[in-house]
């Protein structure tokens, strides 16, 4: 087997470890590359070798390697080697197996080596990134990617989800980015969207007013948010390349939040008449199907579950806000949380077996995770500060979520478990209420 | 790109010729799927949906209006009335506020209010609207008892969104957990 060392590793590491990722339906090795403290992967990303006769003139041999450590290291799943110890020189040995030394390699600690090369014409790059094996002294995968000069992150991004893919068996996640609100150090919140690396950051709403709780819809494409550009809080859906945007409005009060389902069929929005919140079921023009609850009190943020057949919600039925599960075509309801008094905020993972919340612990508030059937709830943030607003990669191995331990608001991301918590590039100002998209080509 | 810029010219003029016609289409009639303003993430497309509104709103100004408008929170002659952490019963100094205020609206026969109801910046964003929105029907409720005619009053919540005070400690959580009371003139030709 290739690469051999690097799974017999990971798959010890996954065995010493409480974390199990089996994916349903699918076959072959599944772990985490993750352990308490320093059972890191150690992994060298040599900085790219030009090809082409031209210089460097975009910086493009450490742009990409910069990009692929960048991504490895926020993972948590691997030890980036410094670059400063690196013996070889990246523009003069080669990129393909035989072409260079591995013993460079080892003699630094690195048991796993990225290498490329890079040929720009005009304002193209073709790009080959490979993944080697140090301890077998062996190629693991190669890949050659064609696009833009100035998009050369996302295809750093892609070679980053691939040598996830090569450890895990499921594609990491660095092609993906965040929908979010920011006030950027002013008084008024606008939606934002930038990757999980801060880059192609761009600001969607400019209305000064109040854009509130943001989320995609299943192909990536549209954003759904609130807003009170209209005085009054409605739902807009706005398609990003063209910049169309569609309003949502209830036949009576207002809409206060929603969430388009998995299959891209519904919308679920909190609609807000005499004071009542409650959950509508509207179809994807926003024409009203029916209303999934009818209660004289506080029914929000409903959260969709991968097959598009239940929802998460919050009510205050019991007397505090807790988080409840509907069955769309019965409307049965049932409780989910029932430790604390404030549990709110649920978003449902994408494999579907468990729901993050926000729960408030004494004076903070922290993030949560529990079973869809219930149960011990696992707390995964401290509560010497606040964090709420959880929201899952694709894949559910990640969670990215919005503190003010650092004084302002600010995104973090972390794994499922709580561990690795890390603090993303922000806009300047307080970011709340992250969005995780789906995976983007 | 020209063209682009044309689209969402005509687009917000069309808006605000039907707005000064007014027949402009109403944003609670019916779900609209129609696009209601072709934005785009241009900074300059900031002003849309102002001039419509603004005929809705003086004196003192909604809360999105001082928002909007840079300018700190004034009140007018009603007064705030305060809540508890995610409460949103009346306690005996909201009520005997509402009094006075409901005093002043009898006097006042031809003023029109909108309560907003306003929450500290704690918890959930969404979760959050929906209290603001119940503290706002509380009052509103409360003040139809004591003889208002629900048709003068009008509710909306802002949520978390709007605080007036800005340090992270209870006395000034509390004078966030607010409901507000604002005079809208009512309409001269009606």
């Amino acid at each position: 087997m290739i690469l051999k060392f690097a799974f017999a590793l990971a798959w010890l590491v996954m065995q010493a470890c409480f974390v199990h990722a089996q994916t349903k339906g699918e076959t072959g090795v599944r772990g985490e590359i993750v352990g308490q403290g320093g059972l890191k992967f150690p992994i060298a990303v040599s900085p790219l070798k030009n090809l082409g006769s031209g210089a460097d003139a975009g910086r493009l041999s450490e742009g990409i390697a910069d990009t692929i450590v960048y991504d490895l290291d926020l993972s948590g799943w691997f030890k980036v080697v410094d670059r400063a110890a690196y013996i070889e020189s990246p523009q003069k040995s080669g990129v393909m197996l035989g072409t260079f030394d591995f013993k460079d390699w080892s003699t630094i600690g690195a048991e796993g080596l990225v290498k490329g090369g890079f040929t720009v014409q005009g304002d193209e790059v073709a790009v080959e990134l490979r993944l080697f094996d140090v301890f077998q002294s062996k190629e693991r995968v190669g890949k050659r990617y064609v696009g833009k000069v100035k998009d050369y992150r996302r295809i750093a991004h892609k070679f980053a989800d691939e040598i996830i893919n090569q450890f895990t068996g499921v594609p990491g996640i660095f092609n993906t980015r965040i929908a979010y609100v920011s006030t950027s150090g002013g008084r008024f919140k606008e939606i934002h969207v930038a990757h999980l690396d801060g880059s192609e950051k761009f600001q969607l709403t400019s209305n000064r007013t109040i854009n509130l709780s943001p989320s995609w819809t299943p192909d990536g494409k549209s954003v759904l948010y609130t807003s009170y550009k209209d005085r009054n809080s409605s739902l807009y859906l706005f398609e990003l390349y063209s910049g169309k945007e569609v309003k949502f409005a209830p036949r009576n009060g207002r809409y206060l939040g929603g969430k388009i389902s998995p299959d891209g069929q519904f919308i679920a929005a909190t609609a807000e008449a005499g004071g009542n919140s409650n959950i509508n079921l509207l179809d994807r023009n926003g024409n009203l199907i029916r209303s999934l609850t009818e209660n004289a009190g506080i029914e929000v943020s409903p959260s969709w579950s991968p097959d598009s057949r239940q929802l998460a919600f919050v009510s205050d039925r019991s007397g505090s806000p807790q988080v409840y599960v509907l069955d769309v075509a019965s409307n049965k309801t049932r409780r989910i949380t029932y430790s604390g008094n404030y549990n709110t905020s649920p978003e449902w993972a994408p494999r579907g077996d468990r729901i993050a919340y926000t729960g408030r612990v004494g004076n903070r508030f922290a993030i949560f995770t529990i079973s869809v059937d219930g149960g011990e709830p696992r707390k995964l943030t401290a509560e010497s500060a606040d964090s709420e607003d959880p929201t899952w990669s694709p894949d559910g191995r990640f969670i990215v979520f919005s503190s003010n331990r650092a004084g302002k608001y600010h995104l973090y991301l972390m794994q499922a478990n709580g561990e690795n918590q890390r603090r993303l590039t922000g806009s300047g100002g307080d970011d709340t209420k992250p969005s995780w998209s789906p995976r983007l080509e | 790109m020209a063209a682009m810029d044309k689209t969402v010219w005509c687009g917000v003029m069309s808006i605000f010729i039907f707005a000064a016609l007014g027949c402009a289409p109403s944003a609670t009639s019916k779900p609209d799927p129609s696009v209601a303003s072709p934005a785009k993430p241009a900074p300059k497309s900031g002003g849309e949906g102002r001039s419509p509104t603004k005929e809705s709103t003086a004196g003192e100004g909604s809360s999105l209006d001082q928002l909007r408008e840079g300018k700190p929170q004034v009140s007018g002659p009603l007064k705030d009335i305060f809540f508890g952490f995610d409460r949103y019963d009346l306690e005996a100094e909201a009520r005997s506020t509402l009094k006075a205020n409901a005093d002043w609206l009898k006097k006042n026969p031809a003023a029109r209010v909108e309560i907003e109801g306003h929450c500290d910046e704690r918890g959930t964003n969404e979760y959050n609207l929906a209290l603001g929105a119940k503290r706002a029907q509380a009052a509103k409720d409360y003040l139809v008892t004591l003889g208002i005619a629900t048709e003068r009053l009008s509710t909306i919540s802002y949520g978390e969104e709007i605080s007036l005070c800005k340090e992270p400690n209870e006395s000034c959580w509390r004078q966030n957990r607010r409901a507000r009371f604002v005079i809208i003139p009512s309409r001269p030709a009606s």
